[in-house]
């Protein structure tokens, strides 16, 4: 939906539907949409997580350190340490 | 026709999504089909269309630039659903075709008489998919000459659901008339 919306067809539709209902298709469709829209507004406010991994209470510049162009959450284990 | 079918009106007996559904009728953004789709997921269905009614026809900005920006939004998800209603609230407070194309793909030309703040929320709709680099600490500094912190969540909190309901649509293959 968000790389290639074109590709997302009615051959698409045919095969979500041999997994998921029309119900949980729609419940999908708009969370999607929902976070597609969120994630790239909350990305521009550059605010940061309050919590470090480890369960701290950290303040919004070092939650920028810890989490800022390289996020640790998405490290591998091996790049995280 | 949409790959998820809508239900029939009759066959939605919720009484507080079929008055969302109505409400969103009268303003003419959503029409009943974007209802009749998201009912299939009840649960989802009535704080989806609160939502998207709240943002659109209530808070601190003006609705007209609002309905602008949202068909700013809508074209350029590609998404020929959204990009086809219009707000009768809008069009009522005096809103027209040739002023809602000026806001969509010329609002900084100085001729078309929009003002730097409208220019300023018409930029920040414009950017944020386009590219959401452009909308850094800078563009925020310049968006606070002209609103408020709460009308800039405002403001960003409906460009992200707008273009995310709009991109939603566009995947169903919706279109306004069925």
């Amino acid at each position: 939906m968000s790389v290639d919306p074109d590709a997302v067809d009615a051959a698409f539709f045919d095969e979500l539907r041999k997994h998921y209902s029309d119900e949980e298709i729609v419940e999908l469709g708009a969370f999607i949409g929902f976070n597609l829209g969120y994630h790239t507004f909350f990305g521009t406010l550059k605010f940061y997580p309050l919590f470090s991994p480890d369960g701290r209470l950290v303040s919004q510049a070092e939650s920028e350190k810890l989490y800022g162009a390289a996020p640790a959450s998405l490290q591998k284990p091996e790049a995280a340490e | 026709m949409s790959h998820i079918a809508p239900l029939p009106l009759d066959a939605i007996t919720d009484p507080e999504l079929r008055a969302l559904i109505a409400e969103g009728e009268a303003l003419g953004v959503p029409n009943d089909l974007f209802g009749r789709i998201v009912a299939r997921a009840p649960e989802q269905a009535v704080p989806l269309l609160r939502a998207l009614l709240m943002s659109h026809a209530q808070g601190n900005v003006d609705h007209k630039l609002k309905e602008i920006m949202r068909i700013l939004l809508a074209r350029f998800a590609g998404d020929k659903y959204f990009a086809s209603l219009r707000s009768n609230k809008a069009r009522a407070m005096g809103l027209t075709e040739t002023r809602i194309d000026d806001g969509c793909f010329a609002y900084e030309d100085n001729g078309n008489g929009f003002s730097e703040a409208e220019k300023c929320a018409l930029r920040y709709a414009d950017l944020m998919f386009l590219d959401a680099n452009q909308v850094d600490k800078a563009f925020y500094d310049e968006m606070k000459k002209h609103w408020s912190e709460a009308q800039i969540m405002e403001l960003g909190a409906f460009i992200a659901f707008h273009y995310g309901m709009a991109m939603f649509m566009r995947s169903l293959g919706a279109k306004a008339a069925l």
